[in-house]
């Protein structure tokens, strides 16, 4: 048989498999978070070591509740790393699958993209801590691109034509604008001001931090008041301006929901307007992300709607062109109509009167 | 009896900074509306080339403000005493410039106040310069500064209230400026002829009318209290009244 048609077999054994495990979770028990089901056993042999941070060190230690959580725990270690020799550990590479063997698509995409040969998948993904958009902060997303790309070289470069780079590299995933993607969501996280200090710079609030704020009850319930599992744009509002906790407040990033890999230069994200404008569809659907004590997140959606509005209310939030507040605009127009009181009513009485200054120059 | 007169009211340096204020500002309300409107307006395009040419606008009027300070405040030293209302001003000035934009302007009588290169504001004019030129456009001009540096300088923002704090006052203090550009501009078609004062802007000369000796006389004696009826400018007007 030749290589490429065992390729092909081993391939489609793959993806049979791997959709009926999803099916069979999904059909069996409720999403929790990012879970994708039980895989008790299947991977204990390589983390009774791997998972043990007395036995490994460094880059082969995994963390068992962040890989638990992806669905490369479902298809078990020896499906990348097949060729284990028997003297394991002994001090040789284990074997490791080319990704692109499961990823066919994504592969070939990222191929045609300006970062191929420059990265390998590993670059950007840990497989053993496999996160989607909605399951990690945009600071933590753009680490992952600060690992090759200086911050201060992309702020100049950016700075060429982008007003506020800095501002902009600091509130938005780079992946906002060098992805393509159909839909946009308000990924919404709690920070907290460094060292309590209403002047202190703002970084994602711990679970240990959550947790007391929220005397040691649940993290949702600091926003979810009611306790109906629901947040409403009311409750995010009263979070924001709750004296309870006046250094703890929301915070949002606009994040594309898929994303693509060619890490194109999108110039539609040139337009301003694609994010500075009111009322953009964009900007309608959001979700909490609150940490889990376990090192991940729960994501918790939130009622669709003018969700910044809500962010409106903190003082170090205003997106110009869309956070706008009618009653202020109303006022300003009252100030301008006030500066026509003048010319108007001045004017029409100097028109109906002219006749007694002609008379006076006649007269003069 | 009075003769027509050419004075030298606005030297170069005075009027080159008025026209650039002028500009300046047009341009920074045009692209202000559009960065807060971009639904409804795209004026000057794209939404960035409206915040790039609002920053450009910015600092120019605001590096213009800070020339026209210098100017008159170390070259000709004339600052305080041509925006600050003295006391005389405060006491009759006032009412008087009031009476007549309000009511002797459309009986046809001359103006009250006449400009010369030492005193070239009306007390109503002084007035609404100390706020504009003192208040309103510093504080425009400081809220932008902080508004352009969003990042750098977000201690100072955070210290004066948050970033909403400033770009309300920014948004408010722009429509200030906007209802006093009305006005401005409407009470610079008040003189003799709706040019008269414009004029002076553009070439520098106003042409004024030369009275008699006993006129500079009275006028002389101006800052002892009188009642408004007795200022010299409306004594024809009594005998107008008186004869009807």
């Amino acid at each position: 048989m030749k290589v490429a048609t065992k390729h092909r077999i081993f391939r489609l054994l793959m993806t049979v498999t791997l959709a009926a495990a999803l099916c069979t979770t999904a059909a069996a028990q409720e999403w929790d978070g990012y879970s994708f089901g039980d895989q008790t056993g299947k991977n204990e042999a390589c983390l009774s070591c791997h998972g043990n941070a007395q036995t490994v060190k460094g880059a082969s230690l995994i963390n068992r509740t962040q890989f638990a959580h992806t669905t490369h725990a479902l298809i078990g270690c020896q499906a990348c790393h097949d060729a284990v020799s028997q003297s394991h550990p002994d001090g040789g590479r284990t074997s490791r699958v080319d990704c692109q063997q499961c990823h066919v698509d994504i592969s070939a995409e990222y191929a045609l993209s300006i970062h191929a040969g420059k990265a390998p998948c590993a670059g950007c993904h840990n497989p053993h801590k496999v996160e989607t958009p909605k399951e990690i902060s945009g600071q933590e997303i753009n680490q992952i691109c600060s690992g090759c790309h200086d911050k201060y070289q992309m702020t100049a470069k950016h700075g060429e034509w982008l007003p506020q780079a800095e501002l902009h590299l600091y509130m938005l995933p780079c992946i906002t604008c060098h992805t393509g993607s159909k839909n946009y969501f308000i990924s919404m996280y709690i920070v907290k001001n460094k060292d309590n200090s209403r002047l202190g710079r703002l970084e994602v609030a711990s679970y240990d931090e959550l947790k007391k704020a929220a005397g040691g009850e649940s993290i949702l319930s600091l926003i979810d008041t009611n306790r109906d599992n629901y947040v409403s744009i009311a409750e995010l509002r009263d979070f924001n301006k709750n004296p309870d906790h006046k250094f703890l407040r929301l915070q949002g990033m606009m994040t594309p929901e898929t994303v693509t890999h060619r890490f194109e230069i999108l110039d539609n994200r040139r337009n301003c307007t694609f994010c500075h404008a009111s009322g953009t569809a964009a900007m309608q659907t959001s979700v909490i992300a609150l940490p889990e004590e376990n090192g991940t997140f729960r994501r918790v959606a939130v009622e669709k709607g003018a969700v910044l509005d809500a962010l409106y209310g903190t003082p170090d939030f205003y997106l110009m062109g869309s956070t706008k507040n009618s009653y202020l605009n109303g006022i300003g127009l009252a100030v301008i109509c006030g500066g026509l009181i003048l010319p108007v009513g001045h004017g029409s009485l100097r028109f109906l009167t002219r006749k007694n200054r002609k008379a006076k120059e006649h007269k003069s | 009896m009075s003769e027509k007169k050419m004075i030298y009211l606005q030297p170069v340096p005075v009027r080159i900074w008025h026209w650039i204020n002028a500009f300046g500002i047009i341009t920074l309300i045009v692209s202000g509306a559009q960065i807060r409107f971009p639904e409804y307006l795209t004026l000057l395009g794209s939404y960035r080339s409206a915040i790039q040419i609002h920053n450009a606008a910015g600092v120019i009027v605001a590096v213009s403000f800070s020339f026209w300070f210098f100017y008159y405040k170390m070259v000709k030293n004339t600052l305080d005493k041509l925006y600050i209302p003295n006391q005389e001003d405060l006491q009759h000035g006032l009412v008087r410039q009031l009476l007549f934009y309000c009511f002797w302007y459309f009986l046809g009588k001359p103006s009250p106040f006449h400009a010369t290169p030492n005193e070239k504001f009306n007390p109503m004019q002084k007035s609404a310069y100390l706020a504009v030129m003192f208040v309103l456009m510093p504080l425009v001009g400081l809220t932008g500064i902080l508004l352009m540096n969003v990042t750098p300088l977000r201690v100072l923002i955070l210290m004066s209230g948050g970033i909403k704090i400033i770009d309300t006052t920014h948004f408010l203090l722009a429509c200030s400026l906007l209802a006093f550009l009305c006005t401005h501009v409407y009470l610079a078609t008040l003189g003799s002829t709706p040019l008269a004062y414009i004029r002076p802007m553009v070439f520098g000369w106003e042409e004024v009318e030369d009275h008699h000796e006993e006129t500079h006389q009275e006028e002389a004696s101006a800052s002892k209290y009188r009642p408004v009826r007795h200022y010299p400018e409306y004594q024809g007007v009594r005998s107008e009244q008186s004869d009807s």
